[in-house]
């Protein structure tokens, strides 16, 4: 493999490489102890919670004990349930409206397997390199393929957020609450969920309001649905959709960008290195992406399954918008199904505007080589924390804009998340097999098979939606 | 270069009390070498050389993106002209 190159004309730098050395061992030791931030010693202090519970839990080989679990759980958590936001959560009562029970059921299993697969990948690299992804895009290819990078992200990141805020107006709608103050009280949440100036209390703040993703469950029960059509779903991937083709391929491009997104890459990755895990610590990020995925999946399936009444009563939901399915879903699940569904939406929107706005907040921070961890207090990582409720500020005040056109943000930005993930992918799959970056830890040989096919799935549904859109006649439609 | 040293350094403040983290010894002990803040901003991943095949895959998937997005603009119009 070739040796890193320095820029032309950068600023003179060690050349980093995967250790896992004690910085008290280092040779450099006596000078960073002069050096500690506010940001080191909260980390140190969640590095020693941990060492203690993996020592008290030293029974449990694999993980070390359900206390260090505990500990680490966190970032696969919310990126999952925060990836279950507002338009994802539309995607698959549209999903469920539109088809029932049926195709759509196993197909979201299997966009979240393709979710996992990518996300393992983003532990590695955080807990490896203890660097973000966009930092680790700018460093190894340069700033001209960095800035493509977070062009993608910043124009998804800020029509997701826009259509975030747009789920909480809807949701908190229902219950017959005004947009502006059900956006200011949305703006106020973000904000408070900072104030804390430490990732750990962030994380469990975040954590403890993305659990109401599961309001969805009692929102499918109301629905009573067919168990053994659920159960024949799962099994035979059937009844598969009928109708517009053009249609049923766009739901299917939204559902796969329901779970599949840059912003996770992002997201999980700088998480992971502000939690301050480290390699001894992947299997426990793995495990807490996997609970991320089912915990995601189960309240997936459960708004397909609340919607689908719709499906079997006729009802067109073609257009509805978020507190549309609400309304529409009272009469078969009652009222409190319809609140619980409202509800839902309203905290599907919250949870992921605090973890996106955040995952835009991680990359500035890292491009720009200013403080970006939530450990930093205000002071010290302002441009962080401004960029964060800037984004936020930003896309709330849109949604309140008299005629602004919302329909058209919810109607592309799944389908955007899909089309930018091909590249982002690339990057992803070039960074884990770079063994100056990885070390042992680089990716296996099916960790690549199951990241390249991922990637050409992607590319094959994108370039499926454009002959579609440009040649409607080769669908038929 | 240095690939990997073995994950045996036990922090000094293991030992069941509340660390002394105002002693950057501790601190520093609770850390890997390159997750101290001042030591990420000094030691950087330098740039990868990148294979011709590499740079066309990017290209590729740069007009790829670009194509699309122009698809998805014109589509998501449509749609909405339809619906008004």
């Amino acid at each position: 493999m070739d040796r890193p190159k320095p820029e032309p004309n950068a600023a003179p730098f060690i050349h980093a490489h995967p250790t896992t050395e004690s910085a008290a061992a280092s040779s450099t030791a006596p000078e960073l102890a002069g050096l500690l931030t506010h940001e080191d010693v909260d980390r140190a202090l969640d590095r020693w919670q941990v060492s203690q519970a993996r020592r008290e839990g030293r029974g449990s080989k694999r993980f070390g004990g359900l206390r260090v679990l505990w500990l680490l759980i966190g970032p696969g958590v919310l990126v999952f349930l925060g990836e279950n936001d507002a338009p994802s959560m539309l995607s698959y009562s549209a999903d469920g409206a539109r088809y029932g029970i049926g195709f759509f059921i196993p197909f979201v299993i299997l966009t979240f397997v393709m979710g996992f697969i990518v996300q393992e990948m983003t532990v590695r690299l955080g807990a490896v390199t203890h660097r973000g992804h966009a930092e680790l895009i700018f460093d190894r290819f340069g700033k001209f393929w960095g800035f493509f990078a977070m062009g993608d992200l910043v124009f998804g990141n800020f029509l997701t957020l826009v259509t975030e805020f747009i789920g909480v107006r809807a949701g908190l709608g229902f219950f017959g609450i005004p947009p502006v103050v059900a956006v200011v009280g949305a703006l106020v949440i973000v904000a408070g969920a900072i104030t804390t100036g430490r990732y750990w209390t962030w994380e469990r703040i975040t954590l403890a309001l993305a659990i109401f993703n599961g309001l969805f469950i009692p929102a499918a029960i109301l629905a009573r649905p067919n168990w053994h059509s659920v159960g024949h779903a799962l099994l035979t991937w059937m009844p598969l959709p009928s109708g517009s083709h053009y249609e049923i391929l766009l739901l299917i491009l939204a559902t796969i960008g329901a779970t599949v997104t840059p912003w996770m890459l992002f997201f999980q990755q700088s998480a992971v290195v502000d939690k301050g895990m480290q390699p001894r610590d992947i299997n426990a990020g793995r495990f807490d992406t996997i609970l991320g995925v089912v915990l995601a999946s189960v309240c997936a399936i459960a708004a397909i399954l609340a919607t689908a009444p719709l499906f079997h009563h006729g009802i067109d939901a073609s257009n509805f918008q978020g507190a549309q399915f609400a309304e529409a879903l009272e009469p078969w699940i009652g009222h409190t199904g319809a609140a619980l569904f409202a509800l839902g939406i309203f905290e599907a929107g919250i949870v992921a505007a605090i973890a996106i706005s955040t995952s835009s907040a991680y990359a500035f921070g890292e491009v720009l080589q200013t403080g970006h961890s939530l450990n930093r207090p205000l002071r010290d990582a302002w441009p962080f924390y401004l960029v964060l409720l800037g984004s936020a500020a930003t896309a709330a005040a849109l949604v309140l804009i008299p005629r602004f056109p919302l329909e058209f943000v919810v109607l592309t930005v799944n389908v955007i998340a899909v089309l930018a993930m091909p590249p982002a992918l690339a990057f992803l799959l070039l960074l884990v097999n770079d063994r100056e970056v990885m070390g042992e830890h680089v990716n296996g040989m099916w960790a690549n098979v199951a990241g390249v096919t991922v990637t050409v799935l992607l590319i094959c549904a994108g370039i499926g939606f454009g002959l579609a859109t440009v040649f409607p006649k080769l669908l038929g439609g | 270069m240095k690939r990997e040293s073995k994950p045996n350094v036990e922090p000094v403040a293991l030992n069941g009390e509340q660390p002394h983290l105002e002693d950057p010894r501790v601190v520093l002990s609770l850390l890997e070498a390159d997750q101290v803040v001042a030591a990420k901003e000094r030691m950087r991943f330098g740039r990868q050389k990148l294979s011709g095949g590499v740079r066309a895959m990017l290209w590729g998937l740069r007009i790829y993106v670009v194509v699309m997005l122009v698809i998805v603009f014109i589509s998501v119009l449509h749609a909405i002209q339809a619906a008004h």
